[in-house]
């Protein structure tokens, strides 16, 4: 009796869960229209260090998405476009990037702007095969140790930006051969000064680093800090501090007399220079992905006056790299004549692109863009009210991007199949 | 290593102890008497913070501006502890203190966001004041000049703590009530009164101290948790409620942190929970703290 | 005697007849709910279980734990560690993160027991901190603040239909074996030392001892939630250890009712459904909490469930006295 009893209840548990299942599965095929706008997920953190890049790039997007829409759209739809804000937590961001492709059913992703939370991302976008770009985060784990074809890069990444810097840090200084570092503690950080020792090695036989300082994103007191580097009279200091951090990094070793003792160069690109005002250490070098001040070709200024219209500011970077991503996206929309995920992507690779930073293409292999790096010498302007830079380089993605045989080799360690 | 090399380091920790013996004291302070663990000591530091930075951009006073906003801020926190004190905590002194603690990690949570929403997320900053721009040269090593501006805050504010504590008659009530309130308030000595006045000094103390942060790093959202979560290292390692506890607490803190950057960066705050966790296998109420009753 | 085992027996009838019909809810949700709300249910499941691991400790040890997200966190980590360093298998990489997350309890709990109420509250939030101060530092070891990515679980529980009905399963068991431990001779003795104990002591009993085994069983089913949460969401961040983390389950039994064996449940459920349904329109969900928290605090003292249940033990007091 015992037994007929637990067999029926088995029976019936195993018929309901089966039945849901299906049901389940059976909800899964939506039809699409095509008369309804394209709508764009973007996820960015608002928060810290990353707040200002982030406010900027969204108003890269917008007016990317107001002149689209005012000629009429992309294939005729409209384009359409919802925020959301990571908080600077990993968990955050994939409950985010959930709820935006599932509950809003976005077609795309922009975003975001800490590595880290687009390492945690990326896992989640690729499984449910939505494109993302990002134009801001630039690990290069995202393009090659952890590869999906679900990505594409329009921001220098970590090993590009960083060789790019040594190489200038070094035509600099070129007797140093003894570094310290001073780093955010998290994936962009780390990469960067992998790549710089990396470079650093090559360029300077016999090289030393002495101490390499990890202060956690978002730290607000970097005395210590300060002291512990100078206390080892290091002949140059590479860094890949930004935004806020390297805004309070600045102020505080200012006091110290940090500036006129040590070479310095960290990614002193135009909103960190604006918030410094005064305070900008001239002669300090800095590195960035290209703004006006790096890049004055007409396209760009075009796009200066459009954003200073709109936001009565000058764009940085951050703004910059969003527009490209958007008119990146519409091209390859445009070439693949759908929206269809899998038609884009292969649409994307290898296309040739204009946009503000001059001509690059998605490199077919890992989608990273051969998108060009900026390097400079804090100075003063007669024609602005803020310190730009002098003596600007400007280093074509081409020379710095990983070459192919090396990222296969590291895909060979990490399992990617490709 | 040479002298310098560790006088500048050592210095660097006391800066920093300086700091968390201003916000941690009045942490200690409430504890002591009111037997209310304050999570949200830390939030009115930070709002401490932010309005000093606003009140600052108001009055554009080149040189007194920022003393004047710091003064202004203490005082809307204190007005804003009497707010929180009248309102929520008398209600729940007969409750368990659960229900206060969670009270105040619910105040933590309004908080954190009306500055999210009046502020933003960006990071914002005060210019050191005159006289504290420039450094001074110690031992051959330049120190900014504003770290002491924050050393003597802290110094004043420990004789003042002690004075009012040790030598006043309101000491003499604030002592015996942490020790026995049931006497005190059979003394005819009304304990309510008593505890806004202990919440309000501990609220300014939280916005004075968040407001003398500005000039010293960048005020951000997020120093709320950051600094709670050093404050109560600092509080169980001194013991909770004891002056001189906190002072010791801060002193540890403070140099073990700064140390730490300097021989091992990546496990400095590691190094201070593990120095928190020895005193408390050694010494469960903390150095200076009572047993339990 | 007599009479009142067959009231009880009525009553635990009744009681089962609840749960039978909740159980065959949550079996056919999945045919009704679409995948996000789908996901919502995976998360309040999850967490569910960590609060009953809490509320093991506040409800019925009557120890309130700030650092419980510590255990959640290392059962997480060490299923991430596992199953993306060494390829190890996913049932013993969950079995793994318990006994981490109970190890580690062990080693904490024996300092903490030896504390009451504020000064208890304060020390698991210490030792909550020195674990993630510890994860979040060491980058070469745990990834530091990015965390791990790429955990996957079996390719046959990819399907988040699947996933759910095996968070499910966890979750009834985790609640029997709970249950069951309160209602045994174990549980009675730390339910008798909260309420009195010096008597207890006087008994013969070693609190230490005993508080220290239950603290030891909160943090393995605790690790146990992290364990089957980061598979699910593929990845791990140092955030899940936070003491904000530790604050949701004391919210979630405040808000439920901390004396129920199902008020924290309740309270779980209500926060996760609420949160996302809020995020929807506003970014300001910490507000809202808050609020939340300060209202139950002030107008339902015992939880919803203890208010509940107030309000029908009245009822039947009156239908009594009829």
């Amino acid at each position: 009796m015992k037994k007929i009893a637990i067999l029926s209840v088995l029976v019936f548990v195993f018929s309901i869960v089966s039945v849901s299942m299906v049901m389940a599965q059976a909800k899964k095929a939506a039809p699409a229209s095509t008369k309804e706008p394209i709508k764009l997920g973007v996820i960015y953190d608002f928060v810290g260090g990353c707040h200002m890049y982030s406010e900027t790039g969204v108003k890269g997007i917008k007016i990317a998405l107001d002149e689209i829409n005012a000629k009429g759209g992309i294939l005729g739809r409209k384009l359409d476009f919802i925020v959301r804000d990571t908080e600077g937590k990993a968990d955050v961001a994939v409950r985010e990037t959930k709820d935006l492709i599932l509950r809003e059913k976005v077609h795309f992703l922009i975003g975001p702007c800490s590595s880290g939370m687009g390492l945690a991302m990326q896992v989640i976008h690729s499984e449910y095969k939505v494109l993302r770009i990002s134009a801001i985060a630039n690990t290069e784990a995202m393009t090659v140790d952890k590869f999906s074809p679900y990505f594409v890069q329009v921001v220098p990444n970590t090993y590009m930006e960083a060789i790019a810097a040594t190489r200038y840090l070094h035509k600099k200084v070129p007797t140093a051969k003894k570094f310290c570092t001073i780093a955010p503690d998290y994936e962009f950080g780390r990469r960067e000064e992998a790549a710089f020792e990396e470079e650093i090695k090559r360029l300077v036989p016999g090289v030393e680093i002495l101490y390499q300082a990890w202060p956690k994103l978002g730290e607000k007191d970097f005395t210590a800090f300060i002291t512990a580097i100078m206390a080892k009279k290091p002949d140059a200091v590479h860094s890949s501090l930004f935004g806020g951090d390297l805004v309070s990094f600045t102020k505080q070793a200012a006091p110290y007399g940090f500036f006129q003792s040590v070479p310095f160069i960290a990614l002193y690109d135009f909103p960190v220079l604006l918030a410094l005002g005064p305070d900008a250490p001239e002669g300090t070098f800095g590195f960035g992905r290209g703004c006006f001040f790096m890049d004055p070709n007409p396209k760009m200024m075009e796009f200066v006056e459009k954003f200073r219209k709109f936001t009565g500011t000058y764009p940085d970077a951050w703004a910059v790299q969003n527009y490209d991503a958007i008119y990146l996206l519409k091209a390859a929309i445009e070439k693949a004549k759908t929206i269809e995920t899998e038609a884009v992507i292969k649409a994307i690779e290898g296309m040739p692109f204009e946009g503000l930073r001059q001509k690059f293409t998605i490199r077919p292999l890992d989608h990273m863009g051969t998108v060009p790096c900026y390097q400079g010498t804090i100075a003063k302007d007669p024609n602005y009210p803020f310190k730009i830079w002098k003596d600007i380089t400007r280093v074509p993605g081409e020379q710095v991007i990983r070459p192919e045989a090396s990222v296969r080799e590291i895909w060979k360690k990490t399992g990617v199949t490709r | 290593m040479s002298f310098d090399v560790l006088f500048s380091q050592f210095m660097s920790g006391i800066a920093r102890a300086a700091l968390l013996f201003l916000v941690a004291s009045g942490l200690s302070l409430t504890f002591g008497v009111l037997r209310v663990l304050n999570f949200a000591h830390g939030s009115l530091y930070m709002l401490g913070a932010f309005l000093s930075y606003s009140i600052w951009k108001f009055l554009l006073m080149p040189v007194l501006g920022f003393y004047l906003a710091a003064i202004i801020a203490a005082l809307i926190m204190g007005a804003v502890g009497i707010l929180i004190e009248y309102v929520l905590l008398r209600r729940l002194y007969a409750r368990g203190w659960p229900e206060q603690l969670l009270a105040t990690y619910a105040i933590v949570l309004i908080i954190m966001d009306l500055v999210k929403w009046a502020w933003g997320g960006e990071f914002l900053s005060i210019p050191r004041p005159k006289p504290f721009t420039g450094a001074v040269l110690l031992f051959g090593f330049p120190f900014p000049s504003y770290n002491f501006f924050v050393i003597l805050l802290g110094l004043g504010l420990l004789v003042f703590l002690w004075w009012l504590i040790y030598k006043t008659r309101f000491g003499d009530i604030i002592r015996a009530a942490a020790h026995d309130r049931e006497m005190v308030s059979a003394l005819g000595i009304p304990i309510p009164w008593l505890f806004t006045w202990i919440f309000v000094l501990g609220a300014f103390i939280a916005g004075l101290s968040g407001a003398v942060t500005a000039p010293f790093g960048s005020v951000a959202l997020g120093m709320d948790i950051e600094i709670i979560i050093e404050c109560f290292a600092v509080v169980v390692i001194g013991g909770m409620g004891s002056l001189p506890g906190t002072l010791l607490g801060s002193f540890i803190v403070g140099e073990v942190y700064a140390f730490g950057i300097m021989l091992k960066p990546e496990l400095a705050i590691a190094f201070i929970f593990m120095v928190m966790a020895v005193v408390l296998i050694i010494r469960p109420w903390g150095i200076f703290g009572r047993p339990e009753r | 005697m007599v009479i009142k085992q067959t009231e009880q027996k009525e009553s635990m009838l009744k009681r089962g007849w609840w749960l039978i019909l909740l159980i065959i809810i949550f079996l056919i949700a999945p045919a009704f709910l679409s995948e996000f709300y789908l996901t919502v249910l995976c998360e309040a499941l999850v967490m569910s279980l960590f609060a009953l691991s809490f509320n093991l400790l506040f409800g019925y040890m009557g120890q309130l734990s700030f650092g419980q997200a510590a255990f959640y966190g290392l059962g997480g980590y060490t299923v991430a560690m596992l199953i993306t360093k060494v390829q190890f298998n996913f049932w013993l990489s969950i079995i793994a993160g318990v006994l981490v997350a109970s190890v580690i309890g062990l080693i904490v709990g024996f300092f903490c027991v030896r504390l009451r109420g504020i000064y208890f509250a304060v020390l698991t939030l210490a030792f909550g901190q020195l674990i993630f101060s510890v994860v979040f530092k060491w980058h070469d070891f745990t990834g530091g603040d990015d965390g791990i990515q790429g955990v996957f679980p079996p390719e046959f529980l990819k399907s988040p239909t699947n996933y759910y009905y095996f968070l499910l399963i966890v979750f009834l068991l985790s609640a029997f074996v709970l249950w069951k431990i309160i209602h045994s001779p174990f549980g009675q003795t730390i339910i008798s030392m909260r309420e009195n104990s010096e008597r207890t002591e006087f008994l013969g009993i070693h609190i230490a001892k005993y508080q220290l085994i239950t603290f030891v069983i909160a943090a393995a089913f605790a690790g146990l939630a992290g364990a089957i949460w980061v598979p699910f969401y593929r990845s791990v961040a140092p955030s899940y250890l936070t003491w904000i983390k530790s604050g949701e389950p004391v919210m979630a039994a405040i808000l439920g009712g901390p004396g129920l064996f199902f008020g924290p449940v309740l309270g779980m459920f209500i926060m996760t459904f609420f949160h996302s349904w809020v995020l929807g329109f506003t970014i300001y969900w910490p507000v809202v909490m808050g609020a939340l928290i300060l209202a139950v605090i002030f107008f339902l003292p015992g939880g919803i469930l203890g208010f509940i249940q107030e309000k029908v033990n009245e009822r039947k007091e009156i239908r009594n006295r009829e």
